[in-house]
């Protein structure tokens, strides 16, 4: 969850006002308040549940974190949304655990949530249960493991659920709205751990954020090789220093063979062999062939010699 | 020094060579009386692109920069005879009037590379300015790097080799001329005083020893 402390702490906060504490129902809805209006559709009296899926639902302990046995959700979307809801186990101490269902379904009356809740989740860690309608996100339920249904307010758990369903209803392409549903759960989630750890114990307006799944993404991906930035930060600086002062005094001293001029001491020398300026013979090289290297013509001899 | 004709060791002062009788009059009536005026880059033999010119003269001038009281000359010419490149260098830096060389400067403080396409040889030669601080070894360290060119018949390559090595042969003489030229550090200048203090405790304990001469001694 560190990848999301950090965004959160990065990004701009909105807080949502508390409202007041509301009777505990067994499980959360949004308000009505955030239904579309009613129309033909709506007032549709709901099916529920083929029989057939129903012990895909809600007879055993789900084994992934997305329940999708009518497979509402296209197979790409299905994969995207169970990876992100994977990468989300693997971040945070409580699992997110998305049932999907038809916008016209409806769970079937002898279902007792509250009890597959208990007999499911009551062991194993914390859990978030969310049965989620596609194009009918409004429906939305969520329900907690019995660990820590006890710790979170219903007031927090409504407002969880609130801030998902807003996200959601933003996007009218159904992809997009499952994504934003998910992406915003699991980012109050994480809230809602560090609620129970306590941490933020100080501010019970828990920030309303809106993330950009890809930055989540790249988050993760950033994560992985944070402690080797870290590393390469805490080095850079001296490396850094010490590579510049190099190049420094390689300047200096570049600068300083370049502008320096030398001056011979002039000593006074007694003219040879007549001549006014210079005298005898400094060397001579023949290169005539490359038998000859200069090595065996050190000793300065006569040309006359060399040919004997 | 060695005699340009024999190539015999010569002493100082010497007004002609002891060994062959070589002298610059010699020198004189073989390559002629009359100063030649001719140019510190002399190109007679032609060996020298135009682009191969402009290098050569500006690494001619970096030596000067570098060295304000020395200026380098380059001619090039066919001597006909490799026998003829001693006495010829040695003419030349002596007679030769540089047109291009700055006017302060006397030939003493010149260097001079004569290169002969035609015989395969070149030499160099330097004034008296540098006698004190140049060896034949070190001239001839600088005509090896450029050995390899010169077979190939790069000719401005290997004179360019020849001067870059010239430099650092220049520097280090110069640092070692500098060190030489200052004072000696006092540590350097007076012996360790140990031998003088103990003479001198020995001295003083002899005195000590020594009993004091009584009245009856003195009278």
């Amino acid at each position: 969850m560190s990848f999301l402390a950090h965004f959160l702490a990065t990004c701009a906060l909105v807080s949502l006002p508390l409202s007041a504490a509301s009777p505990a129902p067994a499980s959360v809805n949004p308000p009505p308040a955030e239904s579309p209006p009613p129309s033909a559709e709506t007032i549709r009296p709901f099916i529920p549940i083929p029989e057939k899926f129903i012990p895909a639902y809600f007879g055993k302990r789900p084994d992934s974190y997305l329940i999708d046995p009518q497979k509402l959700l296209s197979p790409s979307d299905f994969r995207n949304r169970l990876a992100f809801l994977n990468y989300h186990a693997s971040d945070s101490a409580i699992d997110l655990f998305v049932f999907v269902i038809g916008r016209d379904q409806e769970i079937p009356a002898g279902i007792q949530l509250d009890e597959m809740i208990r007999r499911f989740f009551s062991s194993g860690r914390p859990a978030v249960i969310v049965f989620y309608y596609p194009n009918s996100v409004q429906r939305s339920t969520l329900l907690l493991s019995p660990s820590i249904a006890s710790t979170i307010p219903l007031t927090e758990q409504r407002r969880i659920l609130e801030s998902a369903v807003m996200q959601a209803s933003r996007k009218t392409n159904l992809s997009e709205q499952t994504e934003q549903f998910l992406v915003q759960l699991s980012i109050r989630i994480f809230w809602m751990e560090q609620m129970i750890s306590g941490k933020s114990a100080q501010s019970e307006e828990a920030p309303h954020t809106i993330l950009n799944p890809a930055l989540i993404k790249s988050a993760a991906k950033a994560a992985r090789f944070a402690k080797l930035q870290e590393v390469g930060m805490r080095l850079m600086i001296p490396a850094a220093s010490a590579l510049g002062t190099l190049a420094i005094i390689a300047l200096l001293v570049a600068l300083r063979r370049l502008t320096t001029r030398h001056f011979f001491p002039v000593h006074p020398v007694e003219t040879r062999l007549g001549g006014d300026h210079a005298a005898g013979i400094g060397a001579v090289i023949t290169f005539a062939s490359a038998k000859v290297p200069p090595a065996s013509q050190r000793e300065q001899v006569t040309d006359f010699s060399r040919r004997f | 020094m060695n005699c340009p004709r024999c190539v015999q060791r010569i002493h100082r002062a010497a007004e002609s060579c002891p060994h062959c009788g070589f002298s610059i009059a010699d020198a004189d009536v073989q390559f002629g009386i009359d100063p030649p005026q001719i140019r510190c880059l002399t190109d007679s033999a032609g060996i020298l692109r135009r682009r191969d010119r402009q290098s050569v003269e500006a690494a001619m001038e970096k030596i000067t920069r570098r060295f304000p009281q020395i200026f380098v000359a380059l001619y090039t010419g066919s001597l006909g005879d490799v026998a003829n490149i001693r006495p010829f260098s040695f003419w030349l830096l002596n007679r030769a009037v540089y047109e291009d060389a700055p006017s302060h400067m006397a030939n003493d403080a010149g260097i001079l590379v004569t290169i002969d396409p035609e015989s395969k040889a070149a030499t160099m030669v330097f004034g008296y300015l540098l006698d004190p601080f140049l060896n034949t070894q070190d001239i001839f360290e600088c005509l090896s790097r450029a050995h390899p060119y010169w077979l190939d018949g790069r000719y401005a390559d290997g004179f360019l080799k020849a001067l870059n090595h010239l430099e650092v042969i220049l520097r280090k003489k110069f640092k070692k001329a500098r060190r030489d030229s200052e004072p000696q550090k006092p540590w350097e200048l007076t012996p360790h005083p140990a031998e003088d203090l103990g003479q001198g405790v020995r001295t003083l304990d002899q005195t000590i020893a020594e009993p004091p001469p009584t009245e009856e001694a003195t009278s």
